[in-house]
């Protein structure tokens, strides 16, 4: 009973502050419709600004800034204002020029502003954790209550301003006009523009209102864990949404149930469950998973909200922009254009090209870098047939690479090595079993993890691939006997042909080129076929291609068969080319920035991933020579970010859109016949 | 004896459609014949849209059945419906973007292929020539609807809004459908291109393909049709050849004061 009594007290503690950032991505989704993944890091912008405000001096920036060292109270309304004041510039660049533009487009961009306010913050406060100065409050003796569950006075005090801030946050919107204008547009957009309410300025309050919130729940965290640090926000971020879908995303009650409901199942679980704090994290995420399958709407949400516009980013051409931009633009869309014209031919050139590079390059350290280009851009490319072809957000990707890298790495090391002493060389042959049969299991994971995605749109759809590749990474990490847990495994063999090592750098390279041209190769021609129309009318307009005849239910687990199968595919390579895999490979970031590099080159395009992953990679190994970089290497990802941003408002399309690829089957046309019948 | 009359292709039994309290289609009753072109009219939101979208799977009745070639239908999904036999276009045109006309039309012939995925990464034979069959098709099909070939590897979108009709209804015939139901195929056009959709209604009809066409212009709903119904607020208010119908006193004031 005691045991118990402690465990439901720290839940409702953690429940408050989950509850406080769900109605972040609750007040926010309700105006705009769109989950601003950012809030995650807003949260962790609060807990940075209370505490700098609070020190007498903070280093940044690699320099010590004397600080005014206010007390709890004032530095935490300090905090509140500012990232307030952050959420509203956010939005004014980053969402706004976006508000009419397909689902996928803001969903992306907040993402990306996700990545920008991470590595500022890692560049600004450093890579170490900053502790949370002690509030005299936090100095007094706990409260112990039925004799036996202690509180300390600052629990009480993170109860006690949620649930302030949240009645005061209801008064606000039952009373003040600019709530109830809140609420009427939440309701309906269109409406509330017609009755003439000014919806920018309530957007922004919403947006304000949200970011403040999530700065509160933040400094309350890190307050009651002692400490801040630049990645801190991005767990609780996805717990807070995942109270927020609980409870109903759109529902302000909702949220703060859905907080409440997991900070309680948190707290149980891990006091309960055998080896429980390890999986706790597990537990919000297969809560997550079940209940959008079970009721996407949430506990006291609305059916309608799991919808998703028609169009795609690829649809239309945006026209924003500077003349300059679109002019370097279209000159960068008119030699694409040409080279996929030259179709099979241009493609030919570029193996070539690729060739002669991997022959003539001399160093080893370049040899490795040209490899990951081409893992990244197999792996871009296999997500780019779920994200770019059928046009659905998979933020889960990464399993399936997980899937086929570990299945290699068990059987090669944890098997046949450790178990039956096999010397890999005497079972090199295994490997080009491996492959296709990683493909297979992954592909059918995939189906497996498709299957309840499929009466989910656009927002829904991807928090909940996000909450399988997530529960794919605390099992990988806490799995111990199958995986061997966060030590990873070491010691895979390197490729190997007949007894002839592939070990060199070279040689790797060439493998990687070749799996490369299967990838591609198989893509394409499921592409080009009336699979890939299917996907991409998917894409387009989902209702029209059903009135078509396309089952589109069938033709989504395709689509995520195919990606499925590439990630195991070329997962299995990417373990024997490393020689050492960990959970750590597989995290949600690698996820992004595989999105991040199919965006950057161009949905739905078969160059685009591995043009993205060529800009991006060569460039993080460059850019490490400017003396700037060498003293913030995190500045790279916020410019990964920034580029994102520009491109999804600018560009919606990538870099390559104009390798726009046909969707007949080369040779299946009447004039492309009638050549090859003269020749 | 007397010859069996022939069973309709279509029937609408006691259909009603309910969106919340609104009634958008009550109680309606509707049978069209085999090789008929049915006209459907009514004032604006008298739900003639609503009654296609249910003969099309799009929204499912909340009361009655449709029977359509001899068996019920109902629970097979929107693709069910266009696999046994129903295509249609859409009031407001939805081509999908990105993808040319040609790409746009093969997709309406979705059900006509069935190589499986191996065949198609190895390139057999047999999945190459259904390719080409119905490439070839396709091209036949946007020279019926009026289209020359030197569209097909436009992007749909960005064609006229005549044009973007015709592509819809190219990408709707090629699944060899039994019915055709176009939703204002008229609207906004000028009267020499009016003339020449009505013509091709015409010839899809002598090709053996019965179509359901929702029309405002009662011109041309006089001289195309062979069979009308009339809707007034979600109700059958008439239904008849379009002689008899047009001429009774109710379908006219229905019309009076409301007609474009
Ligand atoms: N999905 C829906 N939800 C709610 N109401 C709907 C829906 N679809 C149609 N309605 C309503 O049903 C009624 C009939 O609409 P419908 O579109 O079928 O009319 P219509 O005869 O096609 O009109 P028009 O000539 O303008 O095309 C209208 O009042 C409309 O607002
Ligand atoms: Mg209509």
């Amino acid at each position: 009973m005691d045991y118990l009594g402690q465990l439901l007290a720290n839940g409702l503690v953690l429940g408050a502050i989950y509850a406080l950032a769900a109605v972040a991505f609750t007040l926010v989704y309700g105006v705009v419709r769109l989950v601003n993944f950012a809030f995650g890091e807003l949260f962790m912008l609060g807990a940075f600004l209370t505490a700098s405000l609070m020190l007498p001096e903070v280093r940044l920036l690699g320099t010590i800034v004397p600080m005014p060292g206010f007390s709890l109270p004032v530095a935490a309304m300090g905090a509140i204002t500012l990232t307030a004041a952050l959420g509203v510039l956010v939005d004014r660049i980053a969402y706004r020029p976006l508000r009419n533009a397909p689902r996928l487009a803001p969903l992306i961009t907040s993402i990306a502003v996700s990545v920008v306010l991470q590595s500022l913050a890692q560049t600004i406060w450093g890579a170490e954790e900053l502790r949370f100065p002690e509030f005299y409050l936090a100095t007094l003796p706990p409260v112990v209550l039925f004799d036996s569950i202690y509180l300390s006075v600052m629990d009480l005090v993170v109860m006690a301003t949620a649930l302030a801030a949240m009645l005061g946050l209801s008064a606000f919107i039952a009373r003040s006009s600019l709530g109830r204008a809140m609420r009427a547009s939440a309701e309906d957009q269109m409406a509330a523009t017609l009755v003439g309410i000014p919806v920018n300025r309530v957007v922004a309050a919403a947006f304000a209102i949200g970011s403040g919130f999530a700065a509160l729940a933040g400094l309350l965290y890190a307050q009651t864990y002692g400490f801040a640090h630049s990645s801190m926000g991005f767990l609780p971020g996805l717990k807070a949404l995942t109270a927020a879908v609980l409870g109903g995303i759109g529902s302000i009650p909702g949220a703060a149930l859905g907080g409440l409901i997991l900070g309680l199942v948190e707290a149980l679980g891990s006091g309960y469950l055998p080896n429980g704090t390890a999986w706790k994290d597990a537990i919000s995420f297969v809560l997550l998973v079940g209940l959008l399958y079970l009721r996407p709407q949430g506990l006291l949400g609305k059916p309608e909200l799991n919808s998703a516009g028609r169009g795609s980013l690829l649809g239309g051409a945006s026209e924003f922009g500077a003349a300059w931009l679109r002019t370097s633009f279209a000159k960068v869309d008119g030699a694409l254009a040409r080279a996929a014209a030259g179709g099979p031919r241009a493609a030919l050139a570029l193996l070539a090209l690729a060739i002669l590079v991997g022959a003539l390059v001399p160093s080893d350290y370049w040899l490795r870098i040209l490899t990951m280009v081409v893992i990244y851009g197999m792996l871009a490319s296999g997500l780019n047939v779920i994200v770019g072809f059928a046009g659905l957000l998979d933020l889960g990707f990464v399993a399936f690479w997980a899937v086929g890298s570990y299945l290699t790495s068990i059987l090669f090391v944890l098997v046949l090595k450790d178990q039956f002493g096999v010397a890999p060389a005497d079972i090199w042959w295994l490997l080009y079993l491996n492959l296709p049969l990683a493909g297979l299991l992954a592909a059918g994971f995939a189906v497996l993890l498709g299957t309840p995605t499929l009466r989910l749109r656009g927002d829904y759809l991807a928090i909940m691939t996000l909450g399988f590749g997530e529960i794919v990474r605390v099992v990988a990490i806490n799995w111990m006997d199958l995986t061997n847990g966060p030590m990873g495994i070491r010691g895979i063999p390197a490729p190997n042909l007949f007894g002839i090592a592939l070990g060199s750098p070279r040689a790797q390279f060439f493998f990687a080129l070749a799996l490369a041209v299967l990838v591609v190769f198989a893509i394409a021609r499921l592409v080009r076929s009336y699979v890939g129309r299917a996907w991409v009318a998917i894409r387009e307009d989902e209702e029209a291609a059903e009135a078509m005849g396309v089952p589109t239910a069938r033709y989504k687990l395709y689509a995520y068969a195919a990606s499925g199968f590439v990630g195991g595919f070329v997962g299995v390579f990417y373990a024997h080319s490393q020689q050492y895999i960990s959970p750590l490979n597989f995290s949600l970031f690698e996820n992004i920035l595989l999105l991040m590099l199919v965006v950057l080159g161009g949905l739905g395009t078969f160059v685009g991933p591995f043009v993205g992953a060529l800009i991006w990679i060569v460039f993080l190994q460059l850019a490490l020579d400017l003396p700037f970089v060498q003293a913030y290497p995190e500045t790279r990802f916020a410019l990964l970010g920034v580029v994102l941003i520009v491109l999804m408002v600018f560009r919606p399309q990538g870099l390559a859109a104009s390798a726009r690829v046909a969707l007949t089957m080369p040779g299946a046309r009447p004039g492309a016949r009638r050549v090859k019948e003269v020749a | 004896m007397r010859a069996p009359s022939p069973t309709p292709l279509l029937q609408a039994r006691a259909i009603t459609v309910r969106f919340g309290g609104l009634e958008a289609v009550g109680n309606l009753d509707m049978a069209i014949g085999r090789n008929a072109i049915h006209g459907l009219i009514g004032p604006n939101g008298a739900g003639k849209t609503t009654v296609l979208n249910v003969l099309t799977g799009f929204v499912r009745p909340t009361e009655g059945e449709l029977v359509f070639d001899g068996a019920e239908i109902g629970g097979i999904g929107v693709n069910g419906f266009a696999r046994r036999g129903l295509a249609r276009t859409f009031q407001n045109i939805r081509l999908f973007g990105a993808m040319t006309v040609l790409e746009s039309v093969l997709v309406g012939a979705h059900q006509r292929f069935s190589a499986n995925a191996l065949s198609l990464v190895f390139g057999r034979r047999a999945a190459r020539d259904a390719e080409a069959a119905m490439i070839a098709r396709a091209y036949e099909l946007l020279a019926f609807v009026g289209l020359g070939a030197e569209v097909a590897d436009r992007v749909a979108t960005t064609l006229s809004y005549g044009h973007q009709r015709r592509v819809e209804i190219a990408r709707a015939l090629i699944s060899s459908p039994k019915l055709l139901l176009l939703d204002e195929p008229l609207a906004g056009m000028n009267a020499v291109e009016k003339a020449e959709i009505a013509d091709l209604v015409r010839q899809v009809r002598a090709q053996g393909i019965a179509v359901l066409l929702i029309e405002h212009d009662m011109q041309v709903v006089r001289r195309l049709c062979d069979h009308l119904t009339v809707l007034e607020y979600g109700r059958k208010l008439a239904d008849g050849p379009p002689e008899e119908v047009l001429a009774d006193p109710a379908v006219q004031a229905a019309y009076l004061g409301r007609a474009r």
